[in-house]
């Protein structure tokens, strides 16, 4: 049983680590359960001792891999507040937005050794949470697209624009176009807390999709 | 039976969202699983009846199947739209009924596992409480008899991973609609030929479905355009962790045969490698050693240059001191040589002299202990490897060497370094050991 304390970088990187992992799974997996992309890129992977869809597409992997590559750092010193993920339509206005609300308690301590087998089982949770939320949401109109944003807190951008985390992939401040949605119905999708990281998921969706 | 169980079941479908199996139902109730069957059927019954919110369904079937005259007891589960259909082409139906419902459309059979999974852990010793298969001699093994069977699993772990590949292949799963579409997507990524189209099937053991995935899941994954090396050193975490030694010994053959064939997963590309690299290295190893001696040949000519070179010089060092600074430089360049080759020297060197006598001068290197008096007054007794001249015709030459030398070559072991400092005045032109410290000898001599 060790006590580690966020001093500790080790384990911010671990915790980080944690939530990109899942962040790149539950990515692909809302584009495949709201369509976005056509089901057959997509192929059947195990993560967390369950199936989940993983899309096969090289440039869309990358793509998303570079975006929580640059992430990452934000988690680690818990800059990140809310990551974003946005479909929209093809007038670029969003349609649906996945917020994934993410806080890590100030002073960490593992007091458990089963700890990292619980965070397991609640992102097994959210993994299927989101393999069932279209039963609650309308579907979306076809032609969508999707991008990733991230609600930072203070201004902690600042930072990263200074420094180019890779080479010709920069982060810009959204568009309000993109941020404001109108008429957002919310729908809570789902909750975790765990000694890491509290975790919630929740879906913004326009009223009115076509 | 009383119907709180109605209300239940609808607390979890409607308000949680959940996707409710007859599995995770009688372990949640306590029921038996044939009871939990009912239940499910009887909710469904109800709420289709009362048509309002819009439920789905799936169901298990079993039954058999003849296919080119082969007959196979199949066991699928299936959406409630080709329930019938299904049906239809079974020869003999053994048994259907309901196996999850859900408010949500499911696309694939993967939350359905996922929705046991945690349920089945939880009860994982008790998982087939509830359950109506039976075998009076199924008993769980006692400590002892356990260390028994893994010993002995140990040696034939490798023959039933092949009989499985061959189970998957026999069972073949129940092709769905949406196959065709897969295939001519993934083909646009894959190099090699279009991966099965099981993906979409369902199949209803739990075990079998990861097996089978497992093992299909190297076929069908298509090739990635991204570099590979880069993936090899990239900041991918290990994703699937879990990834079985099944995995890894099945598509070892494939893994081999294509090396170039540039797959997404890290750990494969691990496996890979590692075969690939042990025979980069044994060739690397091989080469250096033919460089060694290529090298050490090659020392040789040069050693017995810069003696040649030594004699000369210290003539006019002792009456100029312009010269100075070029003698440490044969020496210098001599320093990393001797230490590595020594010995290849050596046993070069040996058999040297017996061939080659009065001409050529040949170095050896002795470990010799010498024992003087410096200008000081005090015993000094230095130890180390000296490598002196050895030839016929210069060995008059050789003791006035030697003792100049010794102080100089034992540096590194003696403890006494301002005699040393010293003596190098007069013989640091001579010294041809190869330490760095000859060169700071060099400085020295400047006063």
């Amino acid at each position: 049983m060790t006590t580690l304390t966020r001093q500790d970088l080790n384990f911010g990187q671990v915790v980080a680590d944690i939530l990109c992992e899942f962040l790149e799974v539950a990515i692909h997996l809302i584009l495949y359960v709201r369509e976005v992309y056509p089901s057959g890129i997509f192929q059947k992977r195990k993560k967390y001792n369950v199936p989940v869809q993983m899309s096969c597409h090289p440039e869309l992997n990358q793509y998303i891999q570079d975006t929580l590559h640059c992430i990452k750092p934000l988690i680690e010193k818990n800059d990140a507040e809310k990551v974003v993920v946005v479909i929209m339509d093809k007038e670029h206005h969003p349609v649906e937005r996945f917020v994934f609300e993410i806080s890590q308690p100030p002073l960490l301590s593992i007091s458990s050794d089963t700890l990292l087998s619980h965070v397991e089982q609640l992102l097994r949770a959210f993994i299927l949470k989101i393999s069932v939320c279209d039963a609650v949401l309308n579907s979306n109109p076809p032609g969508c697209s999707f991008t990733v944003l991230v609600h930072t807190r203070d201004a902690a951008t600042r930072n990263m624009e200074k420094v180019q985390v890779i080479k010709d992939f920069p982060w810009i401040v959204a568009d309000e176009q993109e941020v404001h949605m109108q008429e957002p119905r919310l729908i809570p999708l789902k909750t975790m807390t765990s000694d890491i990281v509290k975790m919630q998921l929740y879906v913004e969706e326009r009223a009115q999709k076509t | 039976m009383d119907e709180l169980y109605l209300d239940n079941i609808d607390e979890y479908v409607n308000d949680h969202n959940k996707i409710v199996t007859y599995k995770w139902l009688s372990l949640t109730l306590g029921v038996h699983v044939n009871a939990a069957k009912q239940m499910l059927y009887h909710y469904l019954d109800h709420k289709r009846k009362e048509s309002s919110a819009q439920l789905h369904a799936t169901y298990l079937v079993s039954g058999k199947f003849v296919d080119n005259g082969q007959t196979s007891h199949k066991v699928s589960v299936v959406r409630e739209e080709q329930l019938e259909d299904f049906k239809a082409k079974m020869s003999l139906v053994v048994s259907v009924h309901v196996y999850s419902v859900q408010k949500a459309l499911l696309k694939d059979s993967g939350p359905l596992y996922a929705v046991d999974y945690d349920a089945v852990k939880d009860n994982l010793k008790n998982c087939s409480r509830y359950s109506a298969i039976r075998c009076a001699s199924a008993v769980p093994m006692s400590s002892v008899e356990l260390q028994q069977a893994r010993e002995v699993q140990q040696a034939p772990t490798p023959e039933p991973e092949n009989k499985k590949a061959g189970m998957n292949g026999d069972t073949s799963p129940v092709l769905k609609s949406s196959a065709k579409p897969p295939k001519g997507i993934m083909g646009m990524f894959a190099n090699k030929s279009a991966p099965k189209s099981q993906d979409n099937s369902k199949e209803m053991k739990p075990e079998k479905k990861e097996d089978a995935h497992d093992i299909e899941a190297p076929k069908s994954k298509p090739v990635a355009k991204v570099n590979p090396v880069a993936n090899f050193f990239g900041t991918q975490t290990s994703k699937k962790p879990e990834k079985t030694v099944k995995e890894e010994e099945a598509p070892q053959s494939s893994s081999r045969a294509a090396q170039q064939h540039e797959r997404s997963k890290p750990e494969e590309k691990q496996e890979t490698v590692a075969p690939v690299e042990p025979q980069k290295d044994t060739k690397k190893d091989s080469r250096s050693k033919t460089k060694r001696l290529e090298d050490s040949d090659g020392e040789e000519e040069k050693m017995e240059k810069k003696k040649r070179r030594r004699i000369k010089k210290p003539e006019p060092d002792s009456s100029d001191e312009d010269v100075i600074p070029d003698s440490p430089q044969p020496v210098v360049t001599r320093e990393p040589s001797s230490p590595s080759p020594k010995k290849e020297v050596e046993p070069d060197r040996h058999s040297h002299p017996s061939s080659s006598e009065m001409k050529i001068r040949k170095r050896r290197r002795v470990m010799k202990s010498h024992t003087f008096v410096d200008d000081d007054g005090c015993m000094v007794t230095e130890k180390g490897y000296v490598s002196e001249s050895y030839s016929e015709s210069e060995d008059d030459f050789k003791p006035s060497k030697q003792a100049s030398r010794d102080p100089i070559k034992a540096k590194p072991s003696s403890s006494s370094k301002e005699d040393e400092k010293k003596t190098q005045k007069k013989a640091s032109a001579n010294s041809n050991k190869g330490t760095k410290q000859a060169s700071i000898m060099g400085f020295f001599q400047k006063k």
